[in-house]
């Protein structure tokens, strides 16, 4: 959680240095509110992707919400409409983990569940636009290129938190071959969304493999 | 580069937002606590890992980038292992964002 916050401050001042507003920060806190997306904004417009690549890689990434939000709705049955939506509205990768638990462990509501996302969104939103006006300030003395690599170290370290399936490792090395090989014959702006569909292509098909030759050695 | 302009952003934004809202809402408003197609659940489960793996090797490899000699070009690719060490031993995003940031600017300091 800590952490968490930690991160906005680094995310608000790369915001700032490619001419993001502390306003137009918190409208993204508000109302997009996603750790990965607001990181990946400002580095491929640092990276000079168009703004069509931005936009399609940045939602693709976003589609495991969809997961997120199919595995709450059974527990949402009961509260209100509109309690459901806002509750669903603000669901991240950090607040999934803690309130899926604690429905599971029973005792946990709605309206519980909704307050400790909100209470996540208001420190992210916070943190980030203070991170957006320590931007401002100090933008000449930020060196943007060792500064960017925060962004770099963030997706890493999402990159090798993912669970080592055999799947999972074909799905990240052949989105890596597929962003060089798009560099190499100059498709460098779709590079990321065009790798990433590659990579994931590879994994479905690999794991169709995998279910033929397991299924002919159980014959 | 360019600074984003007003326009930019609110398409960036404004789409972003809508499709995030949306994978947020809809499925636990259409499916009513039924599962997605196995089969598309499979898929969006490889999204996370190839897509931050596109992002890093976007920042981290350009073809040509040992032409002009080994260390500089590695220099990026040095820091990211110590961030991969980092996130295996930690698995905290603070502490990737400080030991790549640090290891990066130690690096380019001693070339």
């Amino acid at each position: 959680m800590l952490g968490y916050v930690a991160i906005g401050l680094p995310c608000g001042i790369l915001s700032a240095s490619i001419g993001l507003n502390a306003f137009q920060v918190f409208l993204m806190c508000a109302l997009f509110y996603s750790g990965a997306g607001q990181f990946m904004i400002p580095n491929m417009w640092l990276a000079g992707s168009p703004v069509a690549s931005i936009i399609a890689s940045v939602s693709f990434v976003n589609t495991r919400q969809m997961l997120y939000s199919t595995a709450f709705a059974p527990w949402v049955e009961g509260a209100s409409k509109r309690l459901s939506f806002l509750f669903a509205a603000t669901v991240t990768d950090e607040s999934f983990g803690v309130n899926l638990q604690k429905f599971e462990q029973g005792g946990w509501s709605v309206a519980r569940a909704t307050l400790v996302n909100l209470w996540s969104q208001s420190s992210w939103t916070a943190s980030c636009v203070v991170g957006t006006l320590i931007g401002e300030a100090l933008a000449d003395f930020i060196p943007l290129n060792i500064a960017a690599f925060a962004m770099t170290s963030i997706f890493i370290c999402l990159l090798v938190t993912q669970k080592l399936t055999p799947e999972n490792i074909v799905a990240a090395l052949c989105a890596i071959v597929g962003v060089f090989v798009c560099k190499a014959v100059g498709l460098a702006g779709p590079a990321i969304f065009l790798g990433a569909i590659i990579g994931v292509a590879c994994a479905f098909v690999f794991a169709r493999v995998r279910e033929k030759v397991g299924s002919r050695a159980t014959d | 580069m360019q600074p984003i302009d007003w326009s930019q952003f609110w398409i960036i934004f404004g789409v972003c937002a809508v499709a995030m809202l949306a994978c947020r809402v809809l499925p636990l408003f259409l499916l009513k606590g039924r599962s997605l197609p196995p089969r598309v659940e499979e898929a969006l489960g490889y999204i996370p890992p190839a897509a931050f793996a596109a992002l890093v090797a976007n920042d981290l490899l350009t073809p040509g980038m040992f032409d002009a000699g080994i260390w500089p070009a590695a220099a990026p690719l040095v820091a990211a292992l110590v961030v991969v060490v980092v996130a295996r031993l930690t698995k905290s995003l603070l502490w990737c964002a400080i030991a790549g940031v640090v290891a990066f600017a130690l690096l380019l300091m001693l070339v």
